[in-house]
């Protein structure tokens, strides 16, 4: 049975990857030092795939495979999108969809004293910042960033919130402006907040421009830029 | 148990107040009107009477399948019907795996007396030797996908699944006229079941504020909604079955509303169901015809010489 060496690691960048692909021959490349993000398993010589997806590198040295998925795994300094399920004495039990649910300490606000805690009812939405993420545990999230401010993290008012997959949540994180975005906000004007863990919050004037935004967003998961733009404006034509 | 609590769905506070005051501008979540139904597609397996019916994001599966069986003491000349249904956790993180919740039994009750109390299958039909052997049709509905408004889905894969359904021909022999023969589809082309009508069930969704109603309700209206209520009409107008169990009351005068708008709806969706059925049978009919594999001219009088010759 024949192996399939990758001969050349700059081929494979940017294309897809499935488990079992090897990636980059290390006994040709000696005194690098190379990182490797998720997705990726160092085997003796050879770096092969662990998890299906796209495979980037980033300058100088840093290789990791981005997939998209439905649920959501926990990591450090992720922004996210809770919702309360329960309050109990020391924490507030927050859904992130991650495997289990997380802890947010009542502590994590910018000013927050054992005598002002919020009182948060169940179903209250949250922008969130993961602070702790290891295996196993519940993961521990913060109201605050990391020099204890606000900084715009806390409950969302109004609005609407829906759910999208992983890796259209990065697509509309990614700079520079994603054109389904850019399309929409030179017609609409509307405030938005997006998860890393695949939950998207909108908030406008008016519900239907609400209704417009959302389901441009979730349309434009697999069409490429120039569609999504196409697919904005016949939306837009639709309602005016 | 705080890893089950994970794997729930969940509605925030702001979902829900949003749904509601979108629907007083008449908006519904997803782009459509209050009396818009989602986009249906009916499919067909490769075997008779498996369907597959997508609403929107709900997903039904429907077999249909046939047995020879003793009939019921007080019905000796009529065939059974028996509708069975299935919900896995695939479907929605709220079924449970096993015996099935309440909504899987209310499901199959709807569907059944549906079909069964407007005698849209003929049963007469189905018997074979009075008292003795009659055809009991199983339908199976296997539940895929949850998006809301399983009962439709699920009302439409039944039907499917029924009008392509065949069963065996069978024929009385043996010594005193007593034995069945039930003929291979080999032999015999498999008969397909006399539907008269169909009964389509169209689900309606109330909300408390100022008695506003919408048809097809998906997952996330459905949590946010007072009650509902499920018509099954058929095309002619007639009314098989209301079934409106719990949830908020209802004026009278709303209840004549669904009753009329549904009678449009089951139209259209008859007319739909029936076109797929037509070319699921015509694909059935080509593929029963042989054809060889090249076809050459043969010189008939050239092999009648070579014959001769020999």
């Amino acid at each position: 049975m024949e192996k399939k060496q990758s001969g050349s690691p700059p081929s494979l960048i940017d294309s897809t990857v499935v488990p079992g692909d090897v990636v980059l021959d290390l006994s040709s490349m000696t005194n690098q030092t190379i990182m490797l993000g998720g997705g990726l398993r160092q085997d003796c010589d050879a770096i092969s795939v662990m998890k299906a997806g796209t495979l980037r590198f980033s300058k100088p040295n840093k290789y990791w495979v981005e997939s998209s998925q439905k649920r959501y795994t926990p990591c450090v300094e992720d922004t996210v999108l809770g919702i309360v399920v329960d309050s109990k004495a020391d924490n507030f039990l927050i859904d992130i969809k991650g495997p289990v649910l997380a802890f947010l300490p009542v502590l994590a606000f910018e000013g927050g004293t054992r005598r002002n805690i919020p009182k948060f009812e169940v179903g209250t939405l949250l922008y969130l910042r993961v602070v702790k993420a290891n295996f196993g545990m519940n993961p521990e999230l913060s109201c605050t960033d990391a020099s204890g401010k606000a900084a715009e993290f806390g409950p969302l008012k109004d609005g609407y919130m829906f759910e999208t997959s992983t890796g259209l949540s990065r697509k509309l994180l990614s700079s520079p402006t994603c054109p389904v975005l850019e399309a929409l906000g030179k017609k609409l004007s509307f405030e938005i907040a997006v998860g890393l863990n695949g939950r998207v919050w909108v908030n406008a004037a008016t519900p239907d421009t609400i209704v417009v935004v959302a389901n441009a967003i979730m349309n434009s998961e697999s069409l490429s830029g120039a569609q999504q733009i196409i697919m904005v404006e016949h939306l837009l034509k639709n309602i005016q | 148990m705080e890893g089950r609590l994970a794997n729930a769905w969940r509605l925030t506070a702001n979902d829900k107040s949003f749904i509601r005051t979108a629907l007083l501008s008449e908006i519904r979540i997803d782009g459509r009107k209050p009396y818009e139904y989602r986009k249906i597609v009916v499919k067909f397996g490769r075997e008779d009477g498996s369907s597959e019916v997508q609403l929107g994001q709900t997903r039904v599966m429907g077999i249909v399948t046939a047995q020879l069986v003793q009939p019921y003491r007080d019905r000796p000349k009529e065939g059974i019907l028996s509708i069975f249904t299935e919900v896995s956790p695939m479907a929605d993180p709220s079924f449970e795996p096993g015996h099935p919740g309440e909504l899987a039994v209310e499901l199959g009750r709807i569907i059944d007396r549906g079909l069964r109390e407007s005698k849209a299958v003929d049963t007469e039909s189905l018997c074979v030797l009075a008292g003795k052997f009659v055809w009991a049709i199983r339908i199976d509905l296997h539940i895929l996908d949850n998006g809301g408004n399983l009962v439709d889905a699920a009302n439409i894969a039944a039907l499917a699944a029924l009008l392509t359904f065949r069963r065996p021909e069978c024929s009385l022999g043996g010594e005193d006229g007593q034995e069945v023969i039930v003929h291979p589809p080999e032999i015999r082309e498999p008969l397909p079941l006399i539907v008269h009508h169909l009964p389509i069930a169209i689900t309606f969704g109330f909300f408390s504020n100022d008695s506003i109603l919408v048809i097809d309700p998906t997952h996330n209206e459905e949590a946010v909604m007072g009650g509902r209520m499920t018509t099954t009409v058929n095309a002619n107008g007639d009314i098989c079955a209301i079934q409106k169990a719990g949830g908020e009351g209802v004026p009278q005068r709303v209840i004549m509303q669904c009753l009329q708008l549904a009678t449009a709806k089951a139209a259209g969706i008859t007319k739909q169901i029936k076109e797929a059925v037509e070319v699921y049978n015509t694909e059935r009919a080509l593929r029963k015809i042989k054809r060889h594999p090249t076809s050459t001219g043969v010189n008939v009088k050239e092999r009648q010489d070579q014959s001769v010759g020999k």
